[in-house]
């Protein structure tokens, strides 16, 4: 699903690569973890997988397409079967729950008949089934992510990608937060997900990727968060 | 492509950063009136190109008692010069028609423009010359008729009206490239405010463009509200714009034009014409100025 063949990734302002000849093969369904300091590459990987970035060299392919040869005005179209999940939420503060979740649905031009249908479904699948009219700022942190998880996965994507989305969220939200992307990874998506915290990947034991200053120093799947230093 | 949904999205945008729509409003409709004169003033002088060259006429004046030129030294005109060189006109093959004024007519024809100021009073008949005016069948055969009678005794001298006109027109033209000079370099200014314009509203609406962008959204979708905000903007200008046209042609026709009865001015049917003009420009300025500044900022 996600493939990954020597890949480099330079910013013009940096003197070592973001990343530097990354190999990494995701298969379809798998839950992995990106784990690493901060300024590992986690989040360069994730902009690279988005076509946010391009790569300096190697060749990155998603559900067997090389993004390289992917032309500029088809990348949105591509963007649409992946669902993102950001620390910070990225919800917008006026809209409603429902509203931000139906607006990833709007902006691709489905039908308000479909979009009736299909939020409310999605948003008690992530537990939220009350809370349509709320606005973001009445909702608890936990309660806006599980927003954004239904944003990012109205659309039934192929992939989702999540960068510390436990962030900004209490150890017990979190655990939350996670068995929810548990239940989606079981419905076939593959996720990955960057992260920080340790205890949720060492409960988790799942695939762990490891990253140190843009070098792949781990691949170990039922791995745990911690360093062998 | 939900219209609803791209409605909305324009009108929250345009309500949100009302204070500079009315100042890319303003500015484009400041140009495109300046534009406008432009236009109207370039018809202007076709029109009154048209109209004078059809009446200029080439003036023979005739020798006077007082005239000192040496083809008068005989002194004023006699009868059978004037026959001969009445003669001499007719058998020109240039020469369309003739009219003759007298001394008499050619004083009345003065104390009647210039009624009312101290000159009138000075002059009396004799100080006036007799002339032929002639009509041309091509005002650029002037040359012909004057070399056939300048210097013949009786002729005082030969006027071509057009060398008159022509410094005037001059003139004209000049006024006229300074005008549209004055209005592009206004469309410029007006450019360069729609861009920034758009630059502000895309910056306070980055954070909803980010997530179309993440989620998927076209390029063109999410360019359109600002397209359409900017082409709004630009087509309420050039609508103030045409109004102020109107108003101005309106002024003109009805106060100035009686006083200037020496020449025709642009009708309403010349402000008509360019009134489609102006706001066709209005929305392409302001179309244009969006979609290449989103391009650049948003990088979409």
């Amino acid at each position: 699903m996600i493939r990954f063949e020597n890949v480099t990734k330079v910013y013009p302002t940096m003197t070592r690569p973001a990343l530097a000849d990354i190999n990494i093969d995701i298969e379809k369904g798998e839950f992995v973890f990106l784990v690493g300091p901060s300024g590992s590459g986690k989040s360069t990987f994730i902009r690279l997988v988005l076509k946010e970035e391009k790569a300096t060299k190697g060749r990155i392919h998603i559900a067997g397409r090389d993004l390289a040869r992917l032309s500029d005005w088809k990348v949105p179209r591509m963007r649409r079967q992946i669902g993102t999940v950001f620390q910070d939420f990225r919800l917008l503060p006026n809209k409603t729950a429902f509203e931000n979740v139906a607006f990833a649905l709007e902006v691709i031009g489905k039908p308000r008949s479909l979009i009736g249908k299909v939020v409310p479904e999605v948003l008690e699948l992530v537990g939220l089934a009350g809370e349509e009219n709320s606005m973001p700022d009445e909702l608890s942190g936990g309660e806006q992510q599980r927003v954004a998880i239904a944003r990012a996965f109205v659309n039934r994507p192929m992939i989702l990608l999540a960068d510390e989305p436990t962030g900004n969220l209490d150890p017990t939200t979190s655990v939350g937060i996670m068995k929810l992307l548990d239940r989606i990874n079981r419905t076939g998506t593959t996720v990955v997900m960057g992260t920080h915290d340790a205890a949720i990947v060492d409960q988790m034991r799942k695939r762990v990727i490891e990253l140190e200053n843009g070098t792949l120093v781990r691949d170990q799947s039922r791995g745990v968060y911690g360093y062998s230093r | 492509m939900r219209a609803q949904f791209v409605l909305s999205e324009i009108g929250i945008g345009l309500r949100r950063n009302l204070t500079m729509t009315v100042a890319v409003v303003v500015t484009v409709a400041i140009s495109l009136a300046l534009f406008g004169v432009g236009l109207l003033i370039q018809r202007q002088v076709e029109t009154m190109k048209d109209y004078w060259y059809d009446k200029v006429e080439v003036t023979v004046y005739l020798c006077g008692k007082e005239s000192e030129v040496p083809s008068c030294a005989a002194g004023a005109v006699t009868g059978d010069q004037r026959d001969e060189i009445k003669a001499d006109l007719e058998a020109l093959p240039q020469v369309k028609e003739i009219f003759y004024e007298s001394q008499d007519e050619a004083f009345q024809r003065f104390k009647a423009r210039f009624e009312g100021s101290a000159i009138a009073d000075n002059v009396t008949a004799d100080a006036l010359p007799e002339s032929y005016r002639i009509k041309l069948k091509d005002p650029e055969q002037f040359q012909v008729v004057a070399s056939a009678l300048t210097g013949r005794p009786g002729v005082e001298s030969v006027q071509d009206q057009r060398a008159l006109l022509e410094r005037f027109f001059r003139v004209l033209n000049t006024l006229q490239r300074i005008v549209i000079f004055i209005a592009l370099f206004q469309v410029v200014a007006a450019a360069l405010l729609i861009s920034n314009t758009i630059r502000v509203a895309a910056f306070s609406r980055r954070r909803e463009t980010g997530i179309m962008r993440l989620v998927g959204a076209s390029n063109l979708y999410i360019q359109l509200p600002f397209l359409l905000e900017g082409a709004i903007a630009g087509l309420i200008g050039a609508v103030i714009a045409s109004g102020l046209l109107a108003v101005g042609q309106y002024f003109i026709q009805d106060e100035i034009a009686p006083a200037f009865a020496f020449t025709r001015f642009v009708g309403w049917d010349a402000l008509l014409d360019i009134i489609p003009i102006l706001l066709l420009a209005g929305v392409l300025l302001s179309g244009l100025a969006s979609f290449f500044t989103l391009r650049r900022y948003l990088k979409v």
